[in-house]
């Protein structure tokens, strides 16, 4: 317990520190866009990792969370807080939706089942014009708080905090109940679990945790397009959620770390960025098959 | 002794002025799709870069061109964060950028608040120049400059009285589509159908059947990229709907389409209308000379595109300012908006007070023949 | 025929012709899925090599050295797309599925080769550039009319090739030890390893095939797509919903339901509008895992219970 509470501590602090040891607005840009992912990768691997169900629609959470938000700021004056609140609902709600398909369906065919919703989402965002602008996009957004450093507190202590409580969570009996139907549905269910309604749960907070992240993203960016929210996104935090580490709490977090960093930092190699980075992705995923947690410990493990 | 020491000292001196004048710099940021479908124009515009660099051989006027190429890949949020990573690595004096009009809409407010020029020869977004931005200018003619004289001229020159108008489902598509039935249907024209396609639409067959079903249709605006306008064009004549396949309507398009165009659509393009900026036809030694050029450096069978010409007309007009006086981003600034009949390949440049070009002089309208060449239109 | 018949007819016909064009993609993509349990992302890349590859070797191999005459040339080009096709499905398996085979994974062979497809992708960028290329066929400029309908020779030859290769496909699977020896492995792999099949070497020989059939499908639809790099990202995600909606590992529902996807692709373009094409094919892709989620065809493996 003590371990744990000071690792937080730890946490917070280098948190803290991160802006001024990256001081131009590019880089805490970049710091920002960070912590959304981290809230992203934490919001999948819990429907992914802990509750083992195969959700390839990430994305369309995220798209809900920032066009509900961003519509009802612009469109009707409300304010950032009050339109978050109802973007996250919204976000959860969806999510509900597609546990609708969880509890019927396995493996492979949730997958596509999921990236269908996603599919769907952006087209309806693209589609919609009267609501959401379509391709046109929505312009002259702001975020919450003005200064980059402001931001990035906002949402990494958002980021950190989820992080704990999610913590906590899996610890708890709650933990053990999705990790349960994560190993083996059928024998839950002989103990007494109601795997739908707990993949209900996972759903819908993982959505809504990616709700979350997305309504600060058009503040961010002050440019809101369909186009940002396209499936392609959906397997760029799935790969984070892998390459970190699936199924541990730890592992979303340092794959989403390094997933937006690498492919910033490879940005001198000009038009051999995205080959490299494909490259490092495939290689990550056959030879550390458990993320760079996984090859962490072994490390550390076989001294 | 003493002489020694003042050798010395007068030699210490000049050193320090020469150093001095070498730092005399102009920073060029040029923000381009360089990764994904967005690097149909990225690519296309870093060449025509590259060729203007090499011509001035790196400087104007005793200022060395010093420049620094991002990947925006046509995204907001990558447009967002490279343009601050330029910003703070480079330092510029001017932003040359982007092509996809979401990312050039973009930048905008944050050069405009790093009060650093942004000059614009790729987006059609009207949203660009009419925000208010006194940092922006554009070179490109805008979705309304574009569909005036085509949607007037349909119905006047042409005689068309019933559209279709297919588009690409794009910030620029929507723009342009807009520009066309505005002044259509304000010259007395009717618009049959809107019918848009995304960027990932292989086959035009199903439109095609579509639109030949909908009775007389007089034009047929489109706007969309070469790859797609060679199918559609080629769907559209096998149903017998426009001039090259036996029809009646006749295609009209913007200056997107490139000289080339017609030979990949094949006798598909007889007939088709459109108005070109950059004709690699025109006698002007500076639209030769530019094309003479290219081929020495990228191949002799490659016919420069308009993107190609007016990637290498914002390096001309950065060079043209320079040579007036221009050493910041104020002056750049300055010097752009008092630029008068300025000529480069892409026409003559006047910067009106928002920003836009507002020369479109070299604008004209072609015929495609049915020997696929071009012959001009007087209208 | 009156107007709204000869509409209905020319539609259905167009419908037919994008349908086979989608089934050439996703019957490799099946025939993978259905003896590896894998879904190779990379494979509409593996389509975008293909027609590369046919389009050098007709317009830059065949015609300028060998000198033959276009339609060797194309036939030529054919062979030249298969073995392309081939030798990378060789190469994605024994870099990807094999190693990661032991592990049952559903997911990590997934993530492997999207990163495969960016590489790909981006390879394909850095040496042919993005500028749409112009791959004529001797097949793609003729028109073929019967009455008021039309088609073009090349979709005409779409449909015909992609009708032999199902037809080769199944006859293959029914009629020969490999084919049968194929199927044992998909139905049960380790029951089959003990019967004295190599489990291993049979599924290295269906990914092959599979890649070869994406190699043609390039040749195929070379002429006929918009070729850029990205070419194999504009149908993979179709390709996908059909494979499912057919249901996973089963070609004659892959047929089915990619004949339907096109057609209904047609008729949304028709009443609807081209913008909404995506939509409604994936409404109707959950609509089918709702009600049949085995898929057209209700295959043998009860993995869904």
């Amino acid at each position: 317990m003590r371990v744990r509470i000071v690792s937080v501590l730890i946490a917070i602090l280098v948190v803290a520190a991160l802006p001024w040891l990256l001081q131009t607005p590019y880089w805490r840009g970049i710091l920002v866009l960070c912590a959304m992912n981290v809230l992203l990768a934490l919001s999948l691997n819990l429907v992914l990792g802990y509750t083992g169900q195969l959700n390839l629609g990430q994305s369309a959470f995220f798209a809900i969370g920032a066009y509900v938000s961003t519509i009802l700021i612009k469109s009707y004056g409300w304010s950032f807080w009050l339109a978050a609140l109802v973007a996250v609902g919204g976000a959860g709600l969806l999510g509900l939706a597609l546990a609708a398909f969880a509890v019927r369906l396995r493996g492979h065919y949730l997958a596509i089942a999921s990236l269908g919703f996603a599919v769907i989402t952006y087209q309806v965002l693209i589609n919609w014009e009267n609501v959401t602008q379509g391709v046109r996009g929505i312009y002259g957004i702001l975020p919450p708080v003005r200064s980059t450093i402001g931001l990035f507190y906002l949402v990494a202590g958002i980021a950190v905090l989820v992080y704990v409580l999610m913590d906590n969570l899996v610890r708890s009996p709650i933990g053990e109940t999705l990790r349960a139907i994560r190993e083996d549905e059928v024998s839950a269910a002989s103990l007494g679990i109601n795997a739908a309604v707990w993949k209900a749960f996972a759903f819908g907070l993982g959505a809504a945790i990616a709700g979350l992240a997305g309504c600060f993203y058009p503040g961010f960016v002050g440019t809101l397009v369909p186009e940002a929210f396209n499936i392609v996104e959906s397997f760029t935090m799935l790969a984070m959620v892998i390459v970190g580490g699936m199924g541990t709490m730890i592992g979303p977090v340092i794959g989403a770390i390094v997933l937006t960093f690498l492919p910033e930092v490879l940005r001198d190699f000009g038009e051999f960025r995205l080959m490299i980075y494909g490259l490092a992705l495939t290689l990550v995923v056959l030879f550390m098959p458990g993320g760079i947690v996984q090859a962490w410990r072994a490390l550390t493990g076989r001294r | 002794m003493k002489l020694a020491l003042k050798t010395a000292v007068l030699a210490f001196a000049l050193a320090a002025l020469g150093a001095q004048a070498q730092e005399r710099v102009i920073r060029i940021g040029v923000l381009m799709p360089i990764s994904g479908p967005g690097s149909y124009f990225g690519v296309m515009g870093k060449e025509g870069i590259d060729l203007a660099l090499e011509q001035l051989k790196g400087s104007v006027s005793g200022y060395r061109l010093q420049v620094q190429y991002e990947d925006s890949a046509c995204s907001p949020l990558q447009a967002t964060n490279t343009v601050k990573r330029v910003l703070e690595q480079l330092k510029p004096h001017i932003v040359i950028g982007e092509e996809c009009s979401d990312a050039s809409l973009a930048i905008a407010p944050i050069l405009e608040q790093a009060k650093v020029v942004q000059l614009n020869a790729g987006s059609v977004t009207m949203k660009l120049t009419e925000s208010g931005y006194k940092y922006v200018f554009r070179i490109f003619p805008n979705g309304e400059q574009q569909g005036l004289p085509l949607g007037r001229n349909a119905y006047t020159k042409l005689g068309a009285r019933t559209a279709v108008l297919l588009y690409e489902k794009t910030n620029a598509g929507v723009d342009s589509a807009d520009g066309f039935e505005k002044h259509f249907v304000a010259a007395g024209g009717k618009i049959l159908a809107r019918i848009d396609f995304g960027r990932d639409v292989n086959d035009f067959t199903a439109i095609a059947t579509r639109i030949a079903a909908l009775g007389k249709v007089d034009v047929l605006p489109t706007f969309g990229l070469e790859g797609q306008q060679v199918r559609l064009s080629q769907a559209l004549a096998q149903a017998r709907v426009v001039k090259g396949g036996g029809g009646n309507a006749v295609q009209m398009g913007s200056i997107w389409l490139p000289y080339g165009f017609d030979q990949k659509a094949g006798a598909a393009a007889e007939g088709y209308i459109r108005i070109v900026q950059f004709d690699p036809t025109e006698k002007r030694s500076i639209v030769q000379d530019f094309i003479k050029a290219f081929r020495a450096k990228y191949g002799a069978d490659r016919v420069p595109t308009h993107i190609n010409a007016h990637a290498y007309d914002t390096i001309l007009l950065v060079a043209e300012a320079v040579r007036r006086g221009a050493t910041d981003s104020e002056s750049i600034r300055d010097r752009f908006s008092k630029f008068r009949d300025v000529e480069v390949t892409t026409g003559r440049i006047s910067f009106g007070p928002n920003g836009q070009t507002t020369d479109l002089s070299v604008i004209h309208f072609i015929e495609t023949q049915k020997d696929l060449t071009w012959k001009g239109l007087d209208w | 025929m009156t107007d709204l018949l000869a509409l209905f007819v020319q539609q259905s016909v167009n419908g037919v012709y994008l349908g086979c064009l989608y089934v050439m993609v996703a019957l490799g993509l099946t025939l993978i899925y259905g003896v590896l349990n894998q879904i190779n992302f990379a494979h509409a890349d593996f389509v975008t090599v293909g027609a590369f590859a046919a389009l050098f070797t007709a317009t830059r191999f065949a015609t300028k050295v060998l000198g033959l005459p276009d339609t060797g040339a194309y036939l030529l080009s054919m062979v030249a797309a298969l073995g392309t096709g081939a030798l990378l499905g060789l190469a994605v398996n024994a870099a990807v599925f094999a190693p990661l085979r032991e592990r049952g994974d559903e997911l990590r062979p997934l993530i492997a080769t999207i990163g495969v497809s960016v590489i790909i992708e981006n390879g394909q960028l850095w040496l042919f550039g993005p500028i749409p290329y112009q791959f004529d066929s001797p097949f793609s400029r003729e028109t073929i009319r019967v009455g008021r309908i039309f088609f073009s020779m090349q979709s005409a030859l779409v449909v015909a090739v992609s009708a032999a290769a199902i037809a080769a496909l199944y006859a293959f699977m029914k009629f020969t030890f490999l084919g049968k020896a194929l199927r044992a492995v998909a139905q049960d792999r380790e029951t089959a390893g003990l019967m004295g099949i190599n489990p291993n070497l049979l599924i290295a020989i269906t990914i092959v095939i599979a890649s070869a059939l994406a190699g043609v499908a390039g040749a195929l639809l070379g002429p006929v797509l918009v070729l850029t790099p990205f070419a194999g990202a504009s149908v993979i995600v179709k390709a996908f919903a059909i494979v499912i909606i057919g249901g996973f590992g089963n070609m004659q529902g892959t047929i089915i339901a990619g004949l339907l996807v096109g057609i209904i692709e047609a008729f949304t373009v028709q009443y609807l509008g081209s913008g909404l094409i995506d939509l409604v094919v994936f409404v109707l892709l959950l609509v089918m895992l709702v009600v049949r989620p085995t898929g057209l065809i209700a295959e043998r493996k009860e993995e869904n219970v």
